[in-house]
């Protein structure tokens, strides 16, 4: 653990394509203007975005799907390899951890689908508007909680493993290669830039409140903020679906006694309702209210973690144009 | 993530036990009671819930009514209410259901012994407070006393009626009922659930006291026995919510920080009295 390996970037490229005669290799791919995770094959390889700020889709799609039989799991043939994932998604896995593995009721189908991924993250130099990270004291680059972090300079790729994991795979699929070679330290060129994307990021949030100010703010808000920004909302649960650390589901019968998990969100009318007709999310404000208390104050006073983790993704996704900072900053 | 953590033999917490059904017992027009018996010894607390599936139908959370000292017969009361309370109403005998749990908080008895326990039911809410009322039965010569007061809509919606004449007789039990609405024949009180308290001896001092109803009388109830002088934590409520998966992951059931099917569904006031809407 901790060990720094340079790679140059032509191997790596040749390295990961080779993978996926054994994994299933995903990673991010520039489509019509729109960064997401693609399997990667031999042909794609050149293809994989580096550095860039977070793919579309969060990392919790590998580990939650959307729709998963969890009474009969699809039996996986291979083991997965995530390249690529932003620290802003490696940090939220922290709560779906706490959540999912919880000691009393322990999801077996998240653990393995966890302990069957290789995960290497990668630095974010170049960063999208709505990216917010440092506010919530996350670098734009992973250090813990990931397997492997990847660097990259002009010549070299830095592969920092960071889990007994990350070395297992460096050992076994990297080192007999001959490609990779240790190295003591980071150089200054993936340093400056990854000083410089923290930079950029401390600039553009510098009037947005840290995790602590946002969580009072939220708490002490009574009524006013909540209507009149969901005045715009359509429920259409998009900020949900692509938050990194949402993981509200809907248990869904079927004969057998089989069970289908699906992604839910609090953000749909009738999410608490029970069948007498009580609902005390009825109001589309207390849903969006609620919202933001689950992040900023409940999960956190819970379980000790983010659960915004300033990814910026649910700024981008509400078609209502609701932008979650310009509602934390009015709240001041 | 911990590596240490190695766990690959654990249960799905997604599973169901299967559980025939032995008799459908008509308590009221609207409630009924399913007598389950379950394919392996099923063991509970008192006030802990289950979640019961129809096959390929839904999913439903219910507190057993029947004794936790029974294991291999279990009784849940349903009321018919919507979609898939009305599927279990129409089942007969012989079919199979699927069992999850027991999951939660329950009753914590033996925070009781000692004391004397004040219990207000209403409608389908007597169903949790039975078989507490059985958990009871069992450790009442460690009880100073137990007074049950329930109401009803109308007699007819009254359930258990063997109940209240058992308890009755019982050393140390008390019982009561009302009805929002009597008919002919009706000699007990008549008014809503709250109007029992006000006939009950009992040294609050000493006292708990148990809620369970619908949400409105929840509300009232709890609001009674402060007036009375019950202090936030000696009033025990059972908090219903939308318990859908029992194990503190889908949400549904949040309620504030709490999930109420980990860290309920019982609670006392003092728990929960800061958070918004709790009635609702």
């Amino acid at each position: 653990m901790n060990e720094i390996y340079r790679i140059s970037l032509e191997d790596w490229k040749h390295f990961t394509g080779t993978l996926s005669s054994s994994f299933n290799v995903y990673a991010p791919v520039e489509k019509n203007g729109f960064l997401d995770y693609t399997r990667i094959s031999p042909e794609n390889s050149g293809d994989i975005v580096y550095n860039r700020a977070r793919p579309a889709s969060p990392l919790k799609i590998f580990f939650l799907p959307v729709k998963l039989n969890v009474t009969v799991p699809p039996a996986e043939k291979k083991n997965n390899i995530i390249i690529g994932a932003p620290s802003c998604d490696v940090e939220g896995l922290k709560l779906l951890d706490l959540i999912y593995l919880d000691e009393k009721f322990f999801d077996g189908i998240y653990f393995e689908r966890r302990m069957n991924t290789v995960l290497i993250s990668s630095d974010c130099y170049e960063t999208a508007d709505s990216c917010h990270c440092v506010a919530y004291d996350v670098n734009p680059y992973s250090e813990k909680g990931c397997d492997i972090n990847l660097s990259a300079d002009n010549e070299y790729f830095y592969l920092h493993t960071c889990s007994e994991k990350g070395d297992r795979f460096i050992n076994e699929h990297i080192a007999e290669h001959n490609i990779a070679h240790t190295v003591t330290s980071l150089p200054s060129s993936v340093l400056k830039r990854r000083n410089s994307a923290t930079r950029t990021l401390i600039n553009r949030t510098s009037k947005l409140p840290g995790n602590k100010e946002t969580a009072d703010r939220v708490k002490n808000e009574g009524h006013n903020a909540w209507y009149r920004y969901s005045s715009r909302c359509v429920s259409c649960g998009a900020c949900s679906a692509i938050c990194p650390t949402c993981t509200c589901f809907l248990l869904i019968d079927r004969p057998e006694f089989e069970k289908i998990k699906q992604l839910d969100t609090c953000q749909y009318p009738s999410f608490q309702r029970v069948a007498g007709g009580e609902d005390p999310l009825k109001e589309l404000g207390s849903r969006f209210r609620n919202r933001y208390m689950c992040k900023f104050v409940w999960k956190p006073e819970r379980f000790g973690t983010l659960a915004c983790t300033g990814c910026g993704r649910c700024i981008d996704a509400c078609i209502a144009g609701i932008s979650k900072n310009e509602l934390i900053m009015e709240l001041a | 993530m911990t590596e240490t953590a190695t766990r690959t033999d654990t249960i799905n917490i997604y599973k169901v036990v299967k559980a025939s059904l032995e008799e459908v017992i008509e308590e009221s027009p609207l409630i009924r009671t399913l007598v389950l018996r379950p394919e392996r010894p099923f063991t509970f607390r008192t006030g802990e819930f289950i979640e019961l599936t129809l096959d390929g139908i839904g999913e439903a959370p219910f507190t057993p009514s029947s004794s936790p000292q029974v294991s291999d017969r279990l009784e849940i009361t349903i009321m018919k209410t919507g979609y898939v309370t009305e599927k279990f109403h129409s089942l007969k005998p012989g079919t199979v259901l699927g069992l999850r749990g027991p999951f939660g908080r329950g009753y914590p008895v033996e925070k009781f012994l000692g004391k004397e326990i004040l219990i207000l039911g209403g409608g389908c809410g007597l169903a949790p407070i039975r078989s507490l009322l059985y958990a009871l039965e069992h450790v009442s010569e460690h009880l100073k006393k137990v007074i049950l007061c329930y109401g009803s809509k109308t007699p007819s919606d009254c359930i258990y009626k063997p109940l209240f004449a058992r308890l009755n007789s019982l050393d140390k039990f008390e019982a009561y009922r009302t009805v929002d609405k009597p008919e002919p024949g009706w000699d007990e009180s008549v008014g809503v659930a709250t109007v029992l308290l006000e006939k009950t001896d009992i040294n609050i001092k000493n006292s708990v006291a148990v809620v369970c109803g619908p949400p409105v009388m929840m509300k009232f109830g709890t609001l009674k026995l402060l007036e009375m002088g019950y202090s936030d934590d000696q009033i025990y409520l059972s908090m219903e919510k939308n318990m859908s998966c029992g194990v503190g992951k889908c949400g549904h059931c949040m309620m504030g920080d709490y999930f109420v099917c980990k860290d309920g569904p019982v609670f006392t006031y003092d728990e929960i009295k800061e958070i918004p809407d709790i009635w609702k």
